[in-house]
């Protein structure tokens, strides 16, 4: 019997995020979780692929996590990091920005055969697709050739390329579709439930000031980037300056990210507490 | 050199005998006063090797070149001294007008040698039997308050109980267990009145510059401390998996809002104070029904609330308010109490420890037990580490200690540069001598993930702490220096009429972290001493916001390595043979290097 396996690449920098994809919520788990979750119903392993400085949420002991130990040089090296530990005769990629992503889709990826990935618009989805048996050898092959793209593998492999029309199980929004911006992942959230929301405390001197000017310190409000959420309080709590969270006070995003940039995005389910700045002491 | 008395008092107290012993300019330039000054005198004064209950180990009280000046914050004094608790220096902090008199007495610090043959008070130089053998320490500060300030310690001290504090004005020197070594010397209380003012070299510029300081430590530099006090971390730390719990299992406290100052302004009597010559107010003091069903009020910080609450699972905030309170009286550390309490309940959570106590228990009663050392109580008096090292087993990965000393309020798994302070500290496990906690709670270092850049911080931290101790300052000032370095040789100048810049600040809270470090290399440390216990290192944040979150030990080490070498020191923690030799020459420790030398196999100190 063919042994699958499935790498999740999770180790880019989600610079323009402002945190990290893998952590983001997503109805009730992070990202990672929920694609994670997905594949562990269709293969018999996942690999998923880390930078070295990005932990992980729990995935469980039948979830191998491997570093990126040449991180810099781009999604190929890690995908050798996945091979090497996956070993499989046909191996799916994708990346951890997956929220539509669909254990239906994926059966149906592998029972093409072979490597193959979707075309979309023109696009190798180079991140939604079957790599075949040996992949960790070519991998390494390309990369001292100093390729460094996905594709150079496919390629390598004789892939098929599947007209996105073809793929009879893929949902209204594609498996390939993934955000690398806080308004995409909000866009991603509210096509699912337009009313998700999020739910903002204050703590310290933000409730003290919450309570002098008649306002509750705790609110649940609709998804949004930061800065939306913190304009549902009065300008005069001086929650904001200088189009950044205000020196005194900084922003808990789900207990982990500490933040003052107003655009980073907050997920459903979240909760951001507004901490005095001089945490401790 | 103004600011100072260039001298401290050395008291035999088995002759009752003081001399005044000068010290030299240049010394005092060196290391300021404070922790600087203490650490030199307990480097002169202690022979090596000393046992801290012994007679020959030194109990020093040092003031600095601030106190007296109406700088704000400053009338501070450190307690120096070798600890009971954890075998290497211990310098502890307390601000009262204990520290204006002791200077005003015409000395830099007091040093405490020998034994009383019964039970004493020192009083401004006469040595004499004390009626105040078993009362507290406020009872005892009101019995003897006519005849000037006073330190001293409550039953706990009496009983060496090695976690006991030394006193003054409701403030205590909490930490290590220096109030032991006070009772070791049957030594009660000390009394200081003295009428030697401090005389500053230029003192419109010292004016002007408390009056800058004092402007600038109003508002958002220090509000956070004058407006909701210190217990404003328990939320949120509970909210970012930082609050520890039952014995550091977990980060997340189910009863934490229960105990938050966010509920209490609201649903408790609340006021505030403040110390000597502050202008900050951080005390906060809440009410509580005392068990006799009367009201009462206590001051009550994080650490004693973290200590006496989470981590012994109690969420009742009566019962921990009364608990702070019982600690205060009885004259315990607040930490190392609840931390050894904790460790005792998970023990007896494991079938480690019969009749102990248990999470959720009212830990005033165990408290008097400590104090007096009865039953169970002789037992946990002696601290996690040598309770866990009795217990055998695995006891010692769990017991919440680093070098002896327990662990502050917070969970080094997801506060990891504070891990990295946590674990190098000469102290033990501290949050005053490293405040690298700061790194974690800002965006400039990942708390969930240490590396360099937490070490460089975790580095910068201890040294501007060793500056605000050896000034002496509070730390909740930190926030009111553009730089600490210059502004502090500004304010020095300006007592002492040096004429020190901020580069040579730095150099001397360098030199102060080398001379600690040295005198516990002298007595002993291993660099397997710095490190946390394995459970920080091998088990999972098990639940609540921070669920998963690991510290490897491969990541610490890493970490204590670059510390290592940051400081100059070897990879794994010895201070070099030129480190010493500096040391040495720099400060007129002769033997020093020859002392150390006794702890390497081969006698051969690396270069």
């Amino acid at each position: 019997m063919t042994k699958r396996a499935a790498i999740v690449l999770c180790g880019g920098r989600s610079s323009r995020m402002g945190r990290a994809k893998a952590w983001l919520p997503w109805f009730g788990k992070t990202m990672v979780e929920h694609v994670v979750g997905v594949l562990q119903s269709v293969v018999n392993e996942v690999v998923v692929v880390t930078s070295a400085d990005l932990d992980l949420p729990v995935l469980g002991m039948d979830v191998r996590i491997v570093r990126d130990r040449e991180a810099e040089r781009g999604p190929l090296a890690g995908l050798r990091e996945g091979f090497e530990a996956a070993s499989a005769d046909a191996t799916f990629v994708t990346g951890t920005d997956a929220p539509f992503l669909g254990s239906a889709f994926v059966e149906e990826m592998f029972a093409r055969g072979g490597a193959c990935a979707p075309l979309s618009d023109g696009h190798v989805q180079v991140l939604c697709a079957v790599y075949g048996p040996g992949a960790a050898e070519k991998a390494q092959m390309l990369l001292a050739a100093g390729k460094s793209r996905p594709r150079d593998l496919l390629e390598s492999q004789g892939y098929q390329a599947i007209a996105a029309e073809e793929l009879v199980s893929a949902p209204s929004r594609a498996p390939w579709e993934g955000f690398n911006t806080p308004e995409a992942y909000l866009s991603a959230i509210r096509s699912v439930d337009a009313k998700a929301t999020c739910v903002v405390e204050l703590l310290g001197r933000a409730a003290k000031q919450a309570q002098k000017l008649g306002a509750e310190s705790t609110r649940e409000v609709p998804v949004g980037t930061l800065g939306d959420l913190l304009a549902t309080w009065p300008k005069k709590l001086g929650l904001v300056d200088e189009g950044r969270v205000a020196k005194r006070y900084l922003a808990s995003l789900g207990g982990r990210d500490l933040v003052r940039d107003l655009s980073i995005p907050v997920g459903p389910g979240e909760r951001i507490s507004m901490i005095d700045a001089l945490a401790g002491g | 050199m103004n600011g100072f008395h260039m001298a401290y008092m050395r008291v035999d107290l088995t002759t009752g005998e003081s001399a005044r012993i000068p010290i030299e300019a240049k010394i005092l330039e060196r290391v300021l006063g404070g922790v600087g000054l203490g650490s030199w005198l307990l480097h002169r004064e202690a022979p090596v090797g000393v046992d801290p209950f012994a007679p020959e180990a030194p109990l020093v009280f040092a003031f600095s070149p601030l106190v007296g000046t109406g700088v704000t914050t400053s009338a501070k004094f450190a307690v120096v001294g070798k600890s009971p608790l954890t075998g290497g220096l211990c310098d502890a902090l307390a601000s009262s007008h204990f520290a204006i008199e002791g200077k005003r007495l015409g000395i830099d610090a007091l040093v405490f040698v020998g034994e009383c043959d019964e039970p004493s008070e020192w009083v401004n130089g006469i040595l004499r039997p004390t009626q105040n053998w078993g009362r507290t320490a406020r009872e005892t500060a009101a019995a003897l308050s006519k005849e000037g300030r006073v330190a001293a310690i409550g039953i706990a001290g009496e009983n060496r109980v090695r976690y006991a504090t030394i006193s003054a004005e409701g403030r205590h020197a909490g930490r290590g267990g220096l109030g032991a070594i006070m009772g070791a010397k049957r030594l009660k209380a000390i009394v200081v009145s003295g009428d030697h003012d401090t005389v500053a070299a230029h003192s419109e510029e010292v004016e002007r510059q408390a009056r800058r300081l004092r402007d600038r430590a109003r508002g958002d530099a220090t509000a956070k401390y004058s407006e909701i006090g210190t217990i404003g971390n328990l939320l949120a730390f509970d909210r970012m998996g930082a609050l520890p719990t039952r014995n550091f299992q977990e980060s997340h406290f189910e009863g934490a809002e229960a105990l938050s100052a966010e509920r209490w302004q609201s649903d408790r009597k609340h006021r505030r104070a403040s110390c000597a010559d502050c202008t900050i107010g951080c005390e906060h003091r809440y009410g509580y029904k005392a068990p006799g069903g009367e009201s009462k009020d206590v001051r009550i910080e994080y650490e004693s609330l973290f200590a006496l609450g989470p981590l012994c699972g109690v969420a009742d905030p009566d019962l921990v308010l009364a608990a702070a309170a019982k600690c205060d009286a009885l004259g315990l550390d607040t930490i190392s109490a609840g931390a050894t309490l904790a460790f005792a309940m998970e023990c007896g959570e494991r079938g480690e420890l019969s009749g102990g106590p248990v999470f959720g228990d009212d830990p005033s009663e165990w408290l008097s037990l400590i104090a007096t050392r009865e039953g169970l109580g002789d037992f946990l008096a002696e601290g996690s580490r040598l309770m866990a090292e009795s217990i055998g087993g695995d006891a010692l990965s769990r017991a919440p200690q680093v070098k002896g000393l327990e662990l502050p309020g917070y969970e080094p798994r997801t506060l990891q540069t504070m891990a990295l302070g946590l674990a190098v500290g000469t102290r033990g496990a501290d949050h005053n001598r490293s405040g690298a906690y700061e790194a974690d709670f800002s965006e400039e270092a990942n708390r969930l993930h240490g590396d360099a850049r937490s070490v460089a911080l975790a580095i910068e931290s201890e040294d501007r702490a060793a500056v605000l101790d050896a000034l002496v300052l509070c730390k909740f000032v930190r926030g009111a220096f553009d730089d600490l370095y210059d502004e502090s040789a500004t304010l020095l100048n300006a007592v002492a009429g040096t004429d020190a810049d901020g580069a040579e600040i730095e150099t001397i809270a360098r030199r102060i972290v080398d001379l600690r470090k040295a005198f516990n290399i002298r007595e002993g440390w291993q660099p397997e001493d710095d490190t946390l216990p394995a459970r920080f290192l091998t088990e999972p944040i098990p639940n609540g916001p921070a669920k998963g979150v690991t510290l490897p030990r491969e990541r610490l080490d890493f970490m204590i390595r670059s510390y290592n070498l940051g400081r100059g020191w070897t990879e794994v923690g010895w201070l070099p043979k030129e480190a010493l030799r500096r040391l040495e020459v720099e400060l007129d420790l002769e033997g020093l290097r020859s002392s150390i030398e006794r702890s390497f196999p081969e006698g051969i100190i690396p270069e």
